[in-house]
């Protein structure tokens, strides 16, 4: 019986742990072209979801809501771009830090004015009937986080994979001067990347709350556990994600059910400060997050 | 076809380049020899836009594009084959081939078609890449890096193709092999602007040198001319 609860914390919790997977992939994205990430992320995914909760209240169909949030991700991913990073980059400061930071804050604000302090509920056509699997039991709507999480991440690795514009974004990660020296404009890949960025972090937004409601606080505890996610994986290893994601959502599961669920931010926060004590590079990464 | 004029260049406070000029025309291998320090990268790097000159002119088919960025520089013909190779390691020797025709092929579908007779000149040219072709560029040795270099610029279908210091750190069998590459590109109607420290080889190759010092054209000529001139012959090709 015991052993029956700890493999339906662990699933469910691994269902969470994709969601911070996919976050962590939005870091990656930026990271892989510019070596910049967007501290502000978390409202990314926040006010897409806003966003995309006020196209469902406006009779927009699910199926039809979920391109058009994803449109207003890379719209929000490109302002970010524009507004805090692109002249930081050029100027060779690491100013995009605290630019990010306040765009995610003023993201933060504006949600509060428009859309309230409350946590909603997001209406999805999806079930959440719980349907049972050797025991365990898991909703329908569990398995279309997974699935959702999956795409995006599969769709832009065959982009970065088997197109050349994808194969771009590799040699502008590899060597920008370089990139340059083909006719690749490593400011448009750049953006481009912020613009994908964009695009996972509504996608993460639209996955996650049926599940968790959508409310402007979201964002601090969705980012803190992406952060570690990123740190613990590394910054350039997709499939390194997906397993640390995985990994801290079953373990927060389990740590909340054993010891109360006060308790549910530690294992990620230790397997912060445990990663950037022991391996900087991350598990499965090879570039230094030094910088960030 | 390029043109450069009293072209002004340097890093932060320190000038390099104080007034340099060349020119190379149509279908001409020129060399541009000098010690080391004397702003011969620098020129190559301020033509191709990789830094952004103070002062001067550059003329590509006549056209000023200096200031420009390098991407924008590159898609009007220009291919620059930096020194110390810059390869994407990480990426296979065929995705970085695929990268040097970045400006003329289909961004997303039909790339690899579109380019195949491309590639294939390119593996004629360089047999041993097409049998690295999966293996990622950065674990090629130097002298396949070099190849690969020189290739991937070529892709690129350039008017003009920017050469810098291809010998560097080879063993003098692949520096030969370098320089037999040069020549066969040279007969095939390449027009060459050619960076070398080994003045003598890049003179044998050359229809045109220029010699640079301290960040400016001293002597200028064609190879047998400048075999005339003492100075340079002491201190070049001694």
């Amino acid at each position: 019986m015991n052993l029956l609860i700890i493999a339906q914390m662990a699933v469910s919790g691994a269902m969470m742990g994709l969601v911070y997977a996919l976050i962590a992939y939005g870091f990656q994205l930026t990271f892989s072209t510019s070596k910049s990430i967007n501290f502000g992320q978390g409202e990314l995914v926040m006010v897409s979801a806003f966003f995309s909760l006020t196209l469902l209240n406006w009779g927009v169909p699910y199926w039809l809501m979920v391109p058009g949030g994803l449109l207003f991700g890379v719209v929000l991913g490109l302002a970010v771009e524009r507004a805090g990073v692109r002249l930081a980059l050029e100027q060779k400061s690491e100013g995009w830090i605290l630019l990010t930071i306040i765009i995610g804050l003023l993201f933060f604000s504006a949600a509060e004015n428009i859309w309230g302090r409350d946590d909603r509920p997001f209406p999805t056509p999806i079930s959440s009937d719980a349907m049972r699997f050797l025991g365990v039991s898991i909703t329908p709507l569990e398995i279309s986080v997974a699935i959702g999480v999956f795409t995006v991440m599969g769709a832009i690795e065959l982009f970065k994979r088997k197109t050349l514009l994808g194969k771009a974004f590799e040699a502008v990660s590899a060597d920008r001067d370089a990139a340059e020296l083909m006719g690749i404009s490593a400011t448009r890949t750049v953006m481009l990347s912020y613009g994908l960025s964009g695009m996972v972090a509504a996608m993460a937004g639209i996955l996650v709350s049926p599940i968790t409601t959508v409310g402007p606080t979201m964002a601090s505890a969705l980012i803190l556990k992406a952060f570690s996610v990123a740190v613990v994986a590394g910054l350039d290893s997709g499939f390194g994600v997906v397993v640390v994601g995985i990994f801290l959502g079953a373990l927060e599961s389990l740590t909340s059910f054993y010891l109360g669920s006060g308790w549910r931010e530690a294992p990620g926060l230790i397997l912060l400060i445990l990663a950037l004590a022991v391996r900087p590079n991350g598990v499965f990464g090879k570039a230094s997050i030094r910088k960030v | 076809m390029l043109v450069v004029e009293n072209l002004y260049a340097g890093y932060g406070t320190s000038k390099v380049l104080t007034g340099a000029s060349l020119e190379v025309g149509q279908g001409r291998v020129v060399a541009l020899i000098g010690a080391n320090g004397a702003g011969k990268t620098t020129t190559m790097r301020a033509i191709s836009g990789m830094l952004k000159p103070d002062k001067g002119r550059v003329l590509l088919d006549g056209k000023p594009v200096q200031g420009q960025d390098a991407s924008r520089i590159a898609r009007l013909g220009l291919a620059h084959a930096p020194e110390g190779r810059k390869v994407f390691g990480p990426l296979s020797t065929e995705d970085n081939l695929l990268l040097g025709a970045y400006s003329r092929l289909p961004l997303f579908f039909g790339f690899r078609s579109r380019s195949a007779p491309d590639l294939e000149k390119v593996y004629d040219l360089f047999p041993l890449l097409k049998e690295r072709r999966l293996q990622s560029a950065g674990t090629l040795s130097g002298g396949e890096q070099q190849m690969l270099a020189i290739g991937r610029a070529l892709m690129a279908n350039p008017k003009i193709m920017l050469l810098d210091e291809p010998s560097m750190g080879l063993a003098p069998v692949i520096v030969q092999e370098v320089f037999a590459t040069i020549r066969r590109l040279k007969t095939s109607g390449i027009t060459l602007l050619l960076v070398e420290q080994f003045a003598k080889s890049a003179l044998e190759v050359a229809d045109y040198a220029y010699v640079m010092e301290r960040g400016r054209v001293v002597a200028e000529g064609t190879p047998a001319e400048l075999h005339k001139d003492k100075r340079v012959l002491a201190a070049y090709l001694g």
